[in-house]
């Protein structure tokens, strides 16, 4: 197979699967909120009487953003307005490049790698697309011509220029225990075990990072508890001035940002596609027990694991939205200035000794 | 007002959170199992949600409900009204427009020529039902859809407000 | 000794020997309640409600029929004097009906006022009311009469008695059934008979014109001058700012007498009174120009500019200009400024208000504008002005003009025809239509006197301010400033920044004002200097 068909392959792959549960995740949002706080939540949409508990929504959704008027304001400059949405979009997409979405299947006489490229700088490169979503935000507040949307926007800038940093340095620690910023090896890394039993996963590694880099991550994608940039129940934000796709397109790299968080939690805290004490020639678990499979059924196992996991970190982003009121902005920043970056330096020296001293 | 005073626990705010996370996680599974198992024909006396799937099944409205207006008759069927305007002043919203007629019969004396509310104005206070003096007006008709398609739509007339399909549900008692 | 001093209420005050005691309290805002006293009528004392405690005299004493003496101590405001007036209060109200909200008055009424401020009890009767004859029955063209109301204080009859001297009104039978009426098979023949609704304290006699129209309290008030004849009347115009649904959109609803004791003591007459409607009713409100084909309502930025072009291209003496004693004093001098001082144009007053003969020998004047005094002063107007209507085409020069602008007024249709077909164009500056707006080649709308502020003078020479009561209509404007604009497109150089400025300005360089300020015109009036 050449190279580039099989990069297409993996490419349509992984975007499908992202997309899809992007969509899903606007759905699920809803139907989530409305469990939570004993109602029904949106079920009106019907094809023929046939609801789908809701499903269709997401299709009605679609259709009404396409069918709207696509809307610049007088004196906003076009061009911005309407590249901010792509940039947004792109920022959050693009990340999944690095993102091993499972292992090297073998198929046949070839194998499939589950990611699009691995590279030594794979970490960086995330981090560099997620700082590059800010201005997507900033191009829309600034190129609308409104003093909300402008406002918005720089609370949305502050906001991401501060959680950037603990975001990062929570990040070191982790790259001193695996000693690599390429995410392929990083989930190979967690394929072993600490103490004989105990997946080597991130979270058992660098529990204070793992925890930094959730609550930075939720900041980054500006939700609840943080979501002063948008406040679209009442003090709107940068995408005030909005409507037909382009608000679509924000909406959607909002989703898809959660997505993001979730894949990036589970690459590198939560061992990506590994499954405890699943090898490559099947389970092997820690009493001697051995239970051999074929290895394409432990690629599918651990495909399969990976969505899972993706999934439940979706699901948790989508439980904290709903759980927790929003922070008053001074709170945002002391929480980001004053606790998270301390707390993240102090997780690199400690970190540091440690290594030292085994 | 007084702060609560915090402990150590509740200051470092992570147990609180998944003490939240929690309750409405425990909500979240249990109105789904709920609704899974209405969706099998089971625990049918187990409320999902507290939600009136409302036009096909309308909510139970308080017998006290300010609703939409209705004008008062006089036993002949005229108008109780006498076009004093206490309502049209009271009006917090100016929805009220009242122009006076003299009335045939000089010991009432007056009337409303035309008695019009705009509900797309209206706030629904009820003041206007407080200031009557002749207990001419009244929100008691229960009748809560009132929209329309026009501005136009949306204004009550005089024949509108005296004359109503669901008569038979209001409330019968008499004026002292 | 020509002044006393009294003390009311602890307040020690001067008094005029041989005044009452309520009058002296009310001249220095000392209110105390009073149904019967009328400043204007003689005093009856038959109300009661002016009890008051006189320091020395065993019995409370009615204000209004007790005169001051020097030294004297009353009090109106303690609990014995209270107490009394609010029992007179109830006695009143035994056989009142209690429709206010019917009732016309309500709002404004004396019994409302006085309840609330002495009253305040919980009525006590409970025997059946004594049922009077009328409801609301017409006795005069303006007054509607509802005998269960009155309290019988006995204002309207003296003042028909004592003012028109026509005596159509009197108290009939005795006791619980005593009731006002006319006399029987008469009516209201006088002219000022709108008067005794204002001096009603009740709702006994409630306006015919009013009658359900609106509630008083939605109505607004500004003081003005009655426009209706060259006497000047003081007035306050009543209108309705805010709810159009009411009297058929019409804004200005009443006028009501301001008292002045130089002009109008506390009255006005009948048909000052009702003529209040040309305000809202067949207004011009745009500038209309006449081309072939038909009439087109344009701006009047636009008009003013077709006019400019049209006085520039006029030769000069065959231009006219036809004033109007409508205008007020403003805006004749804009006019005086413009017109006859910077472009030579031919100036004359023509005389469409004079009705020979209904003039009265109380308020009502022969003339019927409000104005002519000014026009004549500002204008220079000799012994042939105003110029009576069959010798306006003599007035008008040899030649017929080129140009003619007609103020407000209506030209015989014969003179109005001649012209036409003689070629010279027409243009009509003016507030209503008539049948010379109909036939103008333009039309310039303007604002009525209601609309903005200025002054009027009367026919004695007494000058006096009014102001504005009600935002112009559509594309209407003060006559100055239609002058000012036409100015200013012309070339010459008159600033006119608003009414009070050009009177500052006519004070200056008219010597009959000379003297005169907004000041000095405030209560009631300024007389200008003779010439």
């Amino acid at each position: 197979m050449s190279e580039i068909a099989h990069a297409l392959i993996v490419t349509g792959y992984i975007l499908s699967v992202v997309l899809t549960l992007a969509a899903l995740l606007t759905w699920m949002e809803r139907k989530q909120s409305a469990l939570m706080q004993d109602r029904i939540g949106a079920n009106r949409a019907s094809i023929l009487g046939f609801r789908a508990i809701g499903l269709f929504h997401i299709i009605a959704d679609s259709l009404k953003m396409f069918l709207k008027e696509d809307f610049v304001p007088a004196r906003g400059v076009r061009l911005f307005h309407t590249l901010a949405p792509f940039i947004s979009a792109f920022c959050a997409l693009a990340i999944f490049a690095c993102i091993p979405f499972g292992p090297s299947l073998p198929l046949g006489d070839t194998t499939v790698n589950l990611w699009i490229f691995d590279s030594d700088i794979s970490l960086l490169y995330v981090l560099a697309l997620g700082s590059l979503g800010i201005y997507g935000i900033f191009f829309a507040g600034w190129s609308s011509h409104n003093k909300f949307a402008y406002l918005g926007a720089m609370r949305g800038a502050a906001q991401m220029l501060s959680y950037e940093i603990a975001l990062g340095i929570s990040l070191i620690g982790l790259i001193m225990v695996y000693g690599s910023l390429s995410l392929n090896d990083i989930v190979h890394y967690q394929g072993r075990q600490l103490f004989g039993f105990l997946p080597a996963w991130g979270v058992f590694l660098q529990p204070l990072a793992c925890l930094i880099f959730l609550t930075a991550g939720i900041a980054e994608s500006k939700r609840n508890p943080f979501d002063m940039p948008e406040g679209e129940s009442e003090i709107i934000g940068y995408f005030t001035e909005y409507s037909s796709m382009k608000f679509g397109l924000f909406f959607l790299a909002d989703f898809i940002e959660v997505v993001v968080v979730a894949a990036l939690v589970t690459v590198l805290f939560f061992g990506g596609w590994q499954v405890p004490y699943l090898q490559a020639d099947g389970f092997q678990l820690p009493g001697g027990t051995h239970w051999e499979l074929a290895p394409l059924a432990v690629g599918l196992i651990q495909v399969g694991a990976f969505c899972a996991k993706l999934f439940f970190f979706c699901w948790l982003q989508l439980t904290i939205r709903w759980t927790l009121p929003r922070f008053r902005y001074d709170q945002l920043m002391r929480l980001g200035w004053q606790f998270l970056l301390p707390l993240s330096i102090a997780n690199i020296l400690v970190t540091g000794i440690i290594l030292v001293c085994r | 007002m007084a702060k609560p005073k915090l402990n150590l626990l509740e200051r470092l705010y992570l147990p609180e959170i998944l003490r939240g996370l929690l309750i409405t996680t425990r909500h979240h599974f249990a109105n789904l199992t709920v609704h899974i198992l209405h969706r099998v024909g089971l625990a049918k006396g187990k409320r999902g949600a507290v939600t009136f799937q409302y036009p096909e099944d309308p909510r139970p409205v308080a017998r006290r409900l300010r609703a939409r207006h209705r004008l008062m008759k006089r036993p002949d069927g005229s108008t109780r009204c006498v076009a004093c305007m206490m309502c049209e002043t009271i009006c917090p919203a100016h929805c009220i427009y009242i122009v006076a007629d003299e009335h045939p019969d000089p010991r009432i004396e007056k009337r409303p020529k035309s008695f019009d509310i705009d509900l797309g104005i209206c706030v629904m206070c009820g003041y206007c039902v407080e200031a009557c003096p002749e207990d001419a007006i009244r929100m008691d008709t229960y009748i809560t859809e009132t929209s329309s398609f026009t501005r136009e739509g949306m204004l009550l007339t005089l024949d509108d407000l005296m004359n109503h399909h669901n008569e038979d549900n209001f409330p019968k008692h008499t004026s002292s | 000794m020509d002044k006393f001093t009294v003390t009311i209420n602890g307040h020690t005050i001067e008094a005029k020997p041989g005044q009452s005691v309520l009058q002296t309290a009310l001249d220095n805002g000392i209110h105390i309640p009073h149904y019967c006293f009328h400043p204007g009528l003689p005093v009856a004392g038959n109300c009661r409600m002016c009890l008051v405690e006189i320091e020395g005299v065993p019995k409370l004493q009615i204000a209004c029929g007790t005169t001051v003496r020097d030294g004297m101590v009353v009090w109106s405001n303690n609990d014995r004097v209270r107490q009394a007036v609010r029992h007179v209060l109830e006695f009143l109200l035994i056989n009142h009906p209690v429709d206010c909200p019917v009732c016309d008055q309500a709002g404004e009424c004396g019994l409302q006022d006085y309840y609330m401020l002495v009253g305040r009890y919980d009525s006590r009767f409970a025997e059946n009311k004594v049922v009077k004859h009328k409801k609301a029955t017409p006795i005069g063209r303006w007054v509607m009469l509802d005998q269960e109301r009155c309290i019988l204080c006995s204002r309207c009859v003296r003042f028909t008695r004592e003012i028109t001297k026509t005596n159509e009104m009197a108290i009939f039978n005795r006791g619980d059934h005593a009731e006002i009426d006319v006399f029987p098979g008469g009516e209201l023949r006088n002219r000022y008979s709108a008067n005794i609704v204002d001096i009603c304290p009740v709702g006994a006699l409630t306006c015919r014109d009013f009658r359900f129209r609106c509630r008083v309290w939605y109505l607004k008030q500004a003081p003005s001058i009655c426009p209706g004849c060259a006497r000047g009347c003081n007035i306050a115009i009543h209108f309705n700012p805010e709810r159009p649904h009411h009297a058929g959109g019409r804004r200005v609803l009443r006028f009501k007498p301001r008292p002045n004791p130089h002009v109008n003591a506390f009255w006005l007459c009948d048909d000052g009174r009702y003529s209040y409607p040309f305000i809202d009713d067949h207004r011009l409100r745009f500038a209309a120009l006449r081309e072939e084909g038909g009439v087109r309502q344009l701006y009047l930025k636009d008009a003013l500019d077709r006019l400019a072009d049209w006085l520039r291209a006029s030769r000069s003496g065959r231009t006219a200009y036809l004033l109007s004693a409508d205008s007020s004093n403003e805006e004749l001098f804009a006019a005086r400024k413009l017109l006859r001082d910077a472009l030579g144009v031919r100036c004359l007053l023509p005389d469409t208000g004079l009705r020979t003969g209904d003039a009265d020998d109380f308020l009502i004047c022969e003339d019927k504008h409000p104005n002519t005094r000014g026009a004549r002063i500002l204008f220079g107007l000799g012994e042939n002005d105003p110029v009576a209507p069959d010798r306006l085409e003599a007035g008008l020069g040899a030649e017929l003009p080129e140009l003619l602008l007609v103020n407000r007024a209506d030209l015989p249709s014969p003179l109005r025809d001649k012209l036409l077909a003689a070629g010279t164009r027409l243009v009509f500056l003016g507030t209503n239509d008539n049948a010379t707006a109909a036939a103008a080649h333009l039309v310039v709308p303007l604002v009525v006197f209601a609309e903005q502020a200025g002054t009027f003078t009367n026919f004695e020479g007494r000058v006096q301010k009014f102001e504005l009561a009600v935002p112009p209509l559509g594309d209407a404007a003060p006559e100055w400033s239609v002058h000012q604009g036409l100015a200013e497109r012309l070339g010459i150089d008159l600033a006119f920044p608003g009414p009070a400025a050009i009177f500052r300005q006519l004070t200056a360089e008219v010597d009959a004002f000379r003297g005169l300020s907004h000041e000095s015109l405030t209560p009631h009036g300024a007389m200008i200097r003779h010439e």
